[in-house]
């Protein structure tokens, strides 16, 4: 469903992606893992167009986009099948929490208001944020705001969500709230691309694991291939050193 | 005779006063209108730093901001009639450069001098809406410009609104300097009905309460509009 082909990208002198190939089928839930600074984040920005890659290719539904060259009309129609979920969740402060799911539909897909409400509010239940469609975010706790950035992506009923460490900027009691939410819509089938530091979601939704490091794919494989068997020195090194003593896999 | 105030010229020079009220607000909402949108443009000129226009944004700040309103004024009135009869003599116009009405130099340097100051609020105020809301609005399908009317305009109006409004009211209070213009506006006309008996103190105090009074009123607007736009934060506040 989704292809890219070897995506590049320098912020200055230095090289963050040196070429990276990553393919997404339709319901797959891929976890990228890599220490940071290895290109995560600035991989699925860059999928997005928030950034510019100097060099790559999108092929999105059989559809070649040129990520380096693609015109605001292709920029704009990848945007309107993929959706994001951002480390800070980055809500819009000014609307309440239906407003922010709703505004996708309203002003970016032109729907009706009644319409987009009913589906906005639907996808606020799914969240479990039945009681706070008219709360600003200023009201929200951060694992609450997350859940609104969820309903927000979920909403527009895209292809894809890309999720950029959705748990990071939480407090640790409210990482729970925000990783059952993310497995309940990958059951649904939604297809996922996520990056994250938390293994046992990893572990227990991803049906394929990626580990980067500096800049490219080192090792990619379902999460028993990563978790049990990786292949690489570097992969074990890094699973060393973020794995807890006691996870171990089950099947 | 000079046994304290004339109260009778006190309250008749008070309504010749507030007959320029409109020449000043006339100026005050010519210079908004005009600074308004522009110091917004070019405070994203200075925040994107769009090659020519951010430069071009910083020099302007810094001359308008270097020199007094008085000789801005001094500089417009004596160059631009200059500048014009050149253009009207080559180009053969019926019209006498020096029956132009001066307003228009008014309008001229105060929306000269405003802009430059909201060029400054307003790039403060666009630094403290964060640049993930804007690519927020992208990743949902915004366009850049709904992403600005909707999400960053109406948070970025909320910060800029307390600065806006002192902007407002130095402005009001810097039209005084149209008399320099001959304008007729607050402070002209009471100076003027001053003239005759040198009543200067009852038209100063005139001149003061006029200005207190108008300005007042402004910020009481303000205050007003404020609270309308700021529901979203009232709740942590």
């Amino acid at each position: 469903m989704l292809e890219i082909k070897n995506i590049q990208k320098s912020f200055g002198e230095s090289k963050i992606l040196k070429g990276v190939d990553i393919k997404i089928d339709k319901g797959d839930v891929v976890v990228i893992l890599g220490p940071s600074g290895s290109g995560k984040t600035t991989l699925l920005r860059c999928i997005n167009f928030l950034e510019k890659a100097d060099e790559g290719l999108a092929v999105f539904d059989g559809i070649d986009i040129n990520l380096k060259t693609a015109s605001k009309r292709q920029i704009h129609s990848i945007r309107q099948k993929t959706a994001f979920v951002f480390q800070n969740y980055n809500l819009f402060n000014n609307k309440t929490a239906l407003e922010n799911v709703t505004e996708g539909l309203i002003v970016g897909r032109k729907m009706p208001k009644e319409e987009a409400n009913e589906l906005g509010k639907k996808a606020l239940n799914k969240v479990g944020l039945s009681e706070k469609y008219n709360a600003y975010p200023s009201e929200l706790s951060g694992g609450q705001q997350q859940r609104v950035g969820i309903a927000r992506a979920v909403v527009i009923d895209p292809d894809i969500i890309l999720f950029d460490e959705p748990t990071s900027a939480l407090d640790p009691e409210l990482v729970g709230e925000v990783l059952t939410v993310m497995k309940n819509i990958a059951k649904e089938g939604t297809t996922m691309l996520v990056v994250t530091h938390e293994m046992s979601f990893a572990k227990d939704v991803a049906n394929r694991v990626i580990f980067m490091d500096e800049g490219i794919v080192i090792e990619e494989g379902s999460p028993k291939d990563i978790f049990v068997h990786p292949k690489e020195e570097r992969t074990r090194k890094f699973l060393k050193r973020v794995l807890p003593e006691d996870f171990t896999y089950y099947i | 005779m000079s046994e304290g105030l004339d109260y009778k010229f006190l309250i008749d020079t008070f309504f010749v006063a507030l007959s320029g009220v409109p020449i000043a607000l006339a100026i005050t909402i010519v210079a908004l209108m005009v600074a308004l949108p522009l110091g917004f443009i070019l405070a994203l000129s200075r925040i994107n730093r769009f090659l020519v226009l951010h430069r071009f944004a910083q020099i302007y700040v810094s001359f308008v901001r270097g020199t007094p309103i008085i000789v801005q004024i001094f500089i417009v009135y004596s160059s631009i009639p200059l500048l014009l009869d050149s253009i009207v003599t080559k180009y053969n116009f019926e019209m006498n450069v020096y029956d132009v009405n001066p307003i228009w130099y008014a309008f001229i340097v105060f929306s000269f001098n405003t802009t430059a100051i909201l060029i400054e609020v307003f790039r403060s105020a666009l630094n403290t809406v964060s640049k993930g809301q804007l690519e927020a609005a992208q990743s949902v399908g915004l366009t850049n410009v709904q992403a600005f009317r909707r999400i960053i305009i109406p948070q970025t109006l909320v910060v800029a609104l307390p600065n806006i409004c002192t902007v407002t009211v130095n402005l009001i209070k810097a039209t005084s300097l149209g008399y320099a213009l001959s304008l007729q506006e607050i402070t002209l006309r009471a100076k003027v009905a001053a003239n005759v008996g040198y009543n200067y103190v009852e038209a100063y105090i005139d001149i003061f309460l006029v200005y207190l009074i108008l300005c007042s009123l402004v910020e009481y607007i303000f205050k007003l509009y404020e609270k309308r736009l700021i529901k979203y934060k009232a709740v942590n506040a």
